[in-house]
Order: C-alpha cells, then sequence, then structure tokens
C-alpha cells in the first residue's frame, strides 16, 4: 500500500509537468490553429537560462527563474510576432511543419548561447521529505504539485471568468468571428504563445532537477503531453491535463509493476490502441465537416 | 418498395443537428431519364438532402433507395460516401473542386477512378494491364471532353481557365463514372444569364446522350423552371409541394415561401433606392 | 525541337542523371581535388534521398507528416545487419525482410492513427519511433546497443562489392525509385493524391478511399524509408542507435520542404543541401554542426512562408526573370528600331 501511495506521489508530479506541458499546446492550439511541436525545446531553451543565471551570476533560484520566466515569455511572443502571425494563409500541415523547423532553430542554437556539456540544475526547495502513510515526498515534489495545480486553476478562473479570458475563448471558437466583434485576436494569440513559454518553463524547472540540464531535456515531456491532447481531445481544455495525469500515473505504475525498461514505451502503444476504439480522445466530440 | 422507372426513392428522411431538424420526413422519387429540381429558398434543406442522399451525412431516419447500374436496388444508408459512386450516383459541388496543377484531361480521369483494377505495384512498374487501362480510360476521357465541345483544351492546366469551361470538366468527370444519377449542387451559382441558358442545354444534352437522370438542387428559379421535367419545392426541411414547373410555380404555398420571400426583397431593394 | 526530343523523355533524364552521378568514383580517380573520401558523401546523401522521395510522397501527396522516418530506416538498418551478420543470411533475402517488417509496423501506425485525422499520424510516429529507439537501446543482441552494430557490403550471385561498387548499387536503386516515384504520381495513384489534397469531399465523391490512400502513401514512405535503411548499414557499415533520432527524421522533412515538394529533382536537390553541401564546404567553422542544424530551420520556415514550392522552383522563376528582362530588351530595340 504504502509503495503504491509512494507511486500516486511520484506520479503526480510527473503528471503536473506534463499537464503544464500539455496545457501550453493546449492553448496555442486553440488561439493559433498550430500543433506546437517545439513547445518541448522553446522550455528546454527557457530552462538553460534559469540554469545560466543562477550557475554564472549566483542569484538565487527564484529570481533565476522570474528571469527565466521573463524570457520564456519573450521568445513565445516573438516567435508570434516573427513567424506565426505571419502563416494566417498556410494550410495547418505546414504550420506544423514550421514549428518542427523551429525544433531544428532551437536545438541549434541552444548549444551557442549555453555550450555543449550538461548543466545541473538544484531543486527549489533542497531538503526535507515528508512522511504520509509509509510514503516519502520531497517537500519540493510536493510544492511541484500544489503549485502545478495551482497554477492551473489560476489559469481555468482567468479563463473563465475575466474579460481576457473571454477573449482567448471567442479566439479560440472562431478566429474570424472573434475578430469580427473587435476582439483583438492578434495580442490574444501573442500572449497565448507568452502564456505557453511561462507554462513550459514551469515544466523544465520542475523536471531538470530529476535529470540534467541537457538538449533532451524536454523530449520525454514533450512527447507525452502530444499524447495526452490526443488523448484527452483537442477540443477542450481539461481534457488534455485530466491525460496528462493519467499518463504519468500510468507511466508510473508500469514502470514498477510490469517492466522498468519498457514501461513508458507500453504505454504509448496502449494509448495508440486505446484510440481505435475512441478516436477522438476521452473528452474530444466528432466534428461534422460542412461540405 | 420501388417503382420499375424509379431510380431514387426518398422515404421519411429527417437528420437534425443538435437539436435543430434540418431535413424533417421527406420523401419524394425521381424517375428514369428524368431531370427533377429540388428547390428552397436558402436554408430549406437542400443541400442537407443532397449530402444524405451522397452519405456525407448519415440520416438520422428514413430510407434511400436508388436502383444500382445492374439494376438491383440498394439501400444507400448502408454504403460508405466513396462506395456510392460505384452504384451509378455521382455529384458536382457548388464550387467546383478541380485540381488547379493537373491538365484537364487528368481531371476528367480523377473520374474513372473507380475503373481502375491494376494494382498500385503494376502502376509503378508500367506493367501491360495497367498501361492498356489508361489508355482506354483517357481515350473515353478524350471522347467525353470532345463532345462537351472542350477537347482542344485537354492538356491545359485547370488553373485559370474560365469559370465556364471548368464546369464542363466537372460535368464531364462525373460522366467518366458511367452514372446512373447526377446530383448537380446550385450548377448555376456564379453564371451569368448567358452562360445559365447554355447549362441548361448541356444539361438537357447530357441526359438525352449519356441517358441517365438528373437531380438539380438549385436556388436560381430560372434554371429549375426552364429544364426540369418535375421539381420539389422544400421550406424549414419539410414538403411543401411537387409537380410540374407550372404547377409548383402556381402552388400557394411554394408562393408564400419563395416567391413571397423575394418579393420582399425586392420591396425592400425598391424601398431603399427610392 | 527535333533534335532534343528523346532528352525530354522522363525516363531518358532520370537514367541520364544516374550516369552523371555514377562518374564519381573514376572522377576521384582523376581529379586530385575530388577526394575519394566524397564517395562517401554523395553515397549517404543518394540513401538519404531515397527515404526523402518517399517522405516526398507522403507529405508532398497526401499532405500527412512523419516523424516516423529515421526509426524506420534505423529498424531496417538494424535488421539486415543482424540477418547478415549474426544469422549469415544472404544479402538479398535480409534486405527483403529488412523492408517488409517495417512496412507492416507502419501500416499497423497507419491504421490506428490516419483513421482518425491526418494531423495525428506525427504525433503516432513521434511515439513509435520513440518505443523503436529504445528497442535500439535495449536489445543487446539485435543491435549491439550503444557499442553499435557492424555490418559488411553487400555481396549477391556471388559478387561481392566493394565501396566504390555499393555506391554504384546505390545509384542505380535511386534511379529506381525516382522512376517508380514518377509512374506512381503521374498515374491513378497520383491523381487520387491529387484529388484528395484538393478536397477531400470531392475525391470521395470520386471514389477515393480517404483511409486507403492514406495508407498506401505511407506505406511507400516507410518501405522506402526501410530500403534506404538497408543501404546505409551496407554502405556505411555501422548504425548506432544515436543515429537514428528525431534530429534525422526532421532533417528529412527539412529536404523536401527546402528542396520541394511534389518534385521528384527537388528531394534529390533537398537532399545535397542538407546533407552533400555542409559536409563537403562548410565543415571547417566552428559549431559548424549547430549552425548548420540552425540554418535548416530557418530555411524551412522561410520556404514555407515565401516560396511554398521549394527550391527547385527557382528554374522555373529565373526563366520567367529572364524571359522578362529579354522581352523588355527586344521590346527597347523594336522601338528603337
Amino acid at each position: 500500500m504504502s509503495i503504491f501511495l509512494q507511486l500516486l506521489l511520484r506520479s503526480l508530479e510527473t503528471g503536473s509537468v506534463y499537464a503544464l506541458a500539455a496545457l501550453g499546446i493546449i492553448i496555442v492550439y486553440r488561439t493559433s490553429n498550430i500543433t506546437n511541436f517545439s513547445q518541448g525545446v522553446v522550455s528546454m531553451f527557457s530552462t538553460f537560462v534559469v540554469t545560466a543565471l543562477f550557475i554564472n551570476t549566483g542569484m538565487p533560484l527564484w529570481l533565476a527563474i522570474l528571469g527565466g520566466v521573463a524570457s520564456a515569455i519573450t521568445v513565445g511572443m516573438l516567435i508570434d510576432f516573427i513567424v506565426i502571425r505571419h502563416t494566417k494563409k498556410v494550410s495547418p500541415v505546414a504550420k506544423q511543419i514550421i514549428t518542427l523547423g523551429l525544433i531544428m532553430v532551437v536545438l541549434g542554437i541552444t548549444p551557442l548561447f549555453f555550450g555543449v556539456d550538461p548543466l545541473t540544475l538544484p531543486r527549489l526547495i533542497n531538503a526535507g521529505d515528508l512522511k504520509i502513510l509509509g510514503a516519502n515526498i520531497s517537500y519540493n515534489g510536493l510544492f511541484n504539485i500544489v503549485f502545478g495545480l495551482v497554477l492551473m486553476f489560476v489559469l481555468f478562473y482567468v479563463l473563465q471568468n475575466t474579460k481576457w479570458g473571454l477573449a482567448v475563448r471567442t479566439t479560440a471558437s472562431n478566429e474570424y468571428t472573434a475578430r469580427l466583434m473587435g476582439v483583438p485576436t492578434k495580442t490574444v494569440t501573442m500572449f497565448a504563445w507568452g502564456i505557453a513559454g511561462v507554462l513550459g518553463v514551469f515544466s523544465g524547472v520542475m523536471v531538470a532537477p530529476m535529470t540534467s540540464v541537457s538538449l533532451n531535456l524536454m523530449d520525454q515531456v514533450q512527447i507525452n503531453a502530444l499524447i495526452a491532447c490526443v488523448l484527452g481531445g483537442f477540443q477542450t481544455f481539461y481534457g488534455p491535463i485530466f491525460a496528462a495525469y493519467m499518463i504519468g500515473i500510468s507511466a508510473n505504475l508500469l514502470s514498477y509493476y510490469v517492466s522498468s525498461v519498457w514501461g513508458g514505451q507500453i504505454l504509448y502503444i496502449v494509448i495508440l490502441a486505446f484510440l481505435i476504439f475512441r478516436p477522438h480522445g476521452l473528452f474530444g466530440k466528432k466534428i461534422i465537416k460542412k461540405v | 418498395m420501388m417503382l420499375d422507372n424509379e431510380i431514387l426513392k426518398i422515404d421519411g428522411l429527417s437528420i437534425a443537428f443538435g437539436g435543430l431538424k434540418a431535413v424533417d420526413n421527406l420523401s419524394f422519387s425521381i424517375k428514369e431519364n428524368e431531370i427533377f429540381g429540388l428547390i428552397g429558398p436558402n436554408g430549406a434543406g437542400k443541400t442537407t438532402v443532397f449530402n444524405c442522399i451522397t452519405q456525407f451525412y448519415k440520416p438520422n431516419a428514413g430510407s434511400l433507395l436508388f436502383r444500382d447500374r445492374k439494376g438491383e436496388v440498394q439501400e444507400l444508408t448502408k454504403h460508405k460516401v466513396h462506395d456510392i459512386i460505384k452504384l451509378g450516383l455521382v455529384r458536382t459541388f457548388q464550387n467546383v473542386e478541380l485540381i488547379r496543377e493537373l491538365s484537364l484531361i487528368d481531371n476528367v480521369l480523377v473520374g474513372g477512378h473507380i475503373d481502375f483494377k491494376s494494382t498500385v505495384f503494376e502502376q509503378a512498374l508500367k506493367l501491360p494491364r495497367a498501361v492498356k487501362e489508361e489508355k482506354a480510360l483517357r481515350i473515353e476521357a478524350e471522347d467525353i471532353l470532345r463532345r462537351l465541345g472542350i477537347y482542344e483544351r485537354k492538356d491545359m492546366i485547370a488553373f485559370g481557365q474560365p469559370y465556364g469551361i471548368l464546369k464542363k470538366v466537372e460535368f464531364a468527370r462525373t460522366l467518366m463514372s458511367h452514372p446512373k444519377l447526377i446530383i448537380l449542387d446550385e450548377p448555376a451559382a456564379g453564371l451569368n444569364d448567358v452562360e445559365t441558358l447554355q447549362l441548361a442545354q448541356m444539361i438537357r444534352q447530357i441526359r438525352d446522350e449519356f441517358q441517365c437522370s438528373i437531380l438539380l438542387v438549385e436556388h436560381d428559379m430560372r434554371l429549375v423552371m426552364d429544364v426540369c421535367d418535375r421539381i420539389c419545392a422544400i421550406n424549414f426541411g419539410q414538403f411543401l409541394a411537387l409537380g410540374s414547373a407550372k404547377e409548383i410555380q402556381r402552388n400557394p404555398a411554394v408562393q408564400q415561401a419563395y416567391l413571397g420571400n423575394s418579393e420582399d426583397e425586392q420591396h425592400e431593394k425598391d424601398s431603399t433606392v427610392h | 525541337m527535333k533534335k532534343n526530343h528523346i532528352l525530354k523523355n522522363p525516363y531518358v533524364q532520370f537514367i541520364l542523371f544516374g550516369l552523371v552521378l555514377a562518374t564519381l568514383p573514376i572522377m576521384a580517380q582523376t581529379f586530385p581535388f575530388i577526394k575519394s573520401g566524397y564517395i562517401i558523401t554523395i553515397g549517404g546523401t543518394l540513401i538519404y534521398a531515397i527515404a526523402a522521395l518517399g517522405l516526398n510522397l507522403l507529405l508532398g501527396y497526401s499532405g500527412l507528416i512523419s516523424l516516423g522516418t529515421a526509426g524506420f530506416m534505423g529498424l531496417a538498418a538494424y535488421i539486415s545487419a543482424y540477418l547478415t551478420v549474426d544469422l549469415g543470411w544472404p544479402f538479398l533475402a535480409s534486405m527483403a525482410v529488412a523492408v517488409i517488417i517495417p512496412t507492416i509496423i507502419g501500416i499497423l501506425v497507419g491504421l490506428v492513427s490516419l483513421k482518425i485525422e491526418g494531423m495525428y499520424l506525427a504525433i503516432a510516429t513521434l511515439a513509435v519511433s520513440e518505443v523503436i529507439r529504445k528497442t535500439f537501446e535495449e536489445f543487446d543482441f539485435f543491435t549491439n546497443g550503444f557499442s553499435g552494430k557492424a555490418a559488411k557490403f553487400p555481396s549477391f550471385f556471388n559478387i561481392s562489392l566493394d565501396r566504390a561498387t555499393t555506391y554504384y548499387l546505390i545509384v542505380i536503386v535511386m534511379v529506381l525509385v525516382m522512376i517508380l516515384m514518377y509512374n506512381m504520381v503521374n498515374g491513378q495513384l497520383g491523381r487520387a493524391l491529387n484529388a484528395m489534397r484538393g478536397s477531400e469531399a470531392a475525391s470521395q465523391a470520386m471514389g477515393v478511399n480517404l483511409l486507403k490512400y492514406r495508407l498506401i502513401a505511407f506505406a511507400f514512405a516507410t518501405a522506402f524509408a526501410a530500403l534506404s535503411g538497408v543501404l546505409y548499414v551496407h554502405f556505411v557499415r555501422y548504425s548506432y542507435p544515436s543515429i537514428w533520432s528525431l534530429k534525422l527524421s526532421l532533417d528529412f522533412l527539412a529536404m523536401i520542404v527546402i528542396g520541394g515538394l511534389r518534385s521528384i529533382y527537388g528531394t534529390v536537390l533537398g537532399a545535397f543541401i542538407i546533407f552533400a553541401v555542409p559536409d563537403l564546404f562548410l565543415k571547417q567553422i566552428p559549431y559548424f554542426n549547430q549552425l548548420s542544424y540552425m540554418f535548416n530551420g530557418i530555411l524551412i520556415i522561410l520556404v514555407i512562408m515565401f516560396y511554398p514550392n521549394g527550391i527547385v522552383y527557382l528554374r522555373y522563376d529565373i526563366k520567367k526573370w529572364w524571359k522578362k528582362i529579354f522581352d523588355r530588351k527586344g521590346k527597347v530595340n523594336h522601338d528603337a528600331g
């Protein structure tokens, strides 16, 4: 039982990482109609910024993270401002390819700034474990879980209850109509890219202490987040988040009880097989195309 | 079930989108070699009926019987959207959906898609069967283009051709599949008076030369009244009237729904001028 | 006009193109400035071009993205190396098996993801190549893990090839693949795929089964990737797990987007731009790997935004500009006269 609980707590931690990344992908998808494959590498870049600030200037970690947030917002908005904004007439497939091109740009540019050697980033809360019913979780892990949930609740609150949130939702449901109704869709989309960047840098900072800060930092996260979006359905904001936690939990359970090496891979195959039966995901609806 | 001279029989067709009944218990049938019109004001559900027949939408209720090439009666709802053409039922699109980068004859050959029996491997290796098939279909496509009077243009790219020519190419493409019934989706949209007249001529020519029925789903009254043997009028997804052009024109319910509307519009236009 | 009639025949052009490429080993022996190392670079480029041609059929004609090109290519490479080296199979038999297995896996992946919507194929292939990559690292008996797997030059019908003759084999296979592609895209398959690209609804009304034709395109993309993987492992004679990364899959994407979607020569041109040019001329630049990768990314974005037909299209545009300039001059002369 305590092992199970331990696994569950750990999974919630990785689950929040996936959920933040998935939310970043969804918010961009809904406002720009782009499946953003570059969410992961952009997060990786911002995490490098945090790490470099922390190591080279000796500033406290929380301040370095704030610096990372600022850089993430800037990078996200710049991507929209320089590239995405000018692709109105480009097909969705071509937009996907643009984000794949962005992966190449970021992968090429990051070592020029931060060198080719991996860096290490410590945890935000360095020491201390909490014991619940025989299970251990670090305060840092607990903080990550709570912080992830709080961040998402704040975002949902903003989306549902503020004027700005309404603007995002109208842009998401129909960009053209939103524009006619006077919603500044360009600004909304740019902010969405900025927010995706913020969600990304947090997911990156959460994941970094578990491994090292390298070019591959977010590869797993990106794949899991994309699969979460497919599994949860691209049409809602909550579906992918729910799926992200589910993936976090099932991946850990499979790794522990079935195979430590193949757990994650088995999960991918199970999810792909599941999609045969529910092609539009757990919460997605079939859209009738107008002919 | 279905009379011998009937090609399509629609019975009790209903479909709803999110509670809104787009088509409600609609029934009519089309005879062989008939030019049949389906009319109604904007939003009457014409296009939905159309999409139900061609299986782009799956209706909630009702039956759609069709007499296929072999003379057997088929329930259309049991077929997939891409199999409908094999039965001998083919459609056109409101805004001619041709492939811009391909030549006119290649566009027409797309209509012969279902007649290809050779596999992809045979085509890739250019084995005799694939070459023979391609050649035979090309000759047939050339023949159809010749009969529609656009043979000289066959090797030109579709992009940049006049609208009237593209319409003809789309007709040619449907004819490649040896249809029993062609459904035309607002063919007069975007045509001027002279072109509409030519279109009416072509529709008759196709019916006579290729021995098929034609279902015309149309907003433009001039064309419908001109070429249709019989007309069915609908409004708000429901049946209004069925009969010859004259009968439909005289029908008070149709006048109310259709002509009445346009009179109002006319009136509004006049009043803005003053 | 009539004189170059035979040169206008596309098949003749493909074969001539192959003959030109085949002169490389001889040139390397004759001219000192062409190093024999170039054979490896150009041979590798042509191998990549084969996989890229398949991907171009998929992306260019059916608008689907696969991020599994490198994974399937690597899988075929390992299978062929394993069968020839460990089990002592003959080259041709192992090549057949090494092409068929990834293709079947590809079809299964396609069946699952293409049923939903096209855009899911990219995500599904990304996940599958992750599974495949893990296999390369973990199945030591089959891949020799991180230390890499060795293979030999091909040999068949009692002929053992060396580097130069393997290069000829690559050229022949590439020309054959080009011809196959040409036949496919100019026949019924090409028309069906083109119709799908133009309008899914119209193509369905004409009897095109969307799932079937997407699957066919994806199956060919996978099969060509596998074929190129086999050639790779028997030409380079080594395979490491790290070669078959997402990075390589993105490189293939870059090749066809930059070279030219739906263009056979464009694909080969793209392969040269992405692989051969940096490898032959730019290697001395510091941070060369990173820089070239970054530039490829920027090029993809620029081409999509401003020149969606790809660089191969420059040929037509230059002709057009030339004609314009020439015409204007002619006009001026005429006016003056």
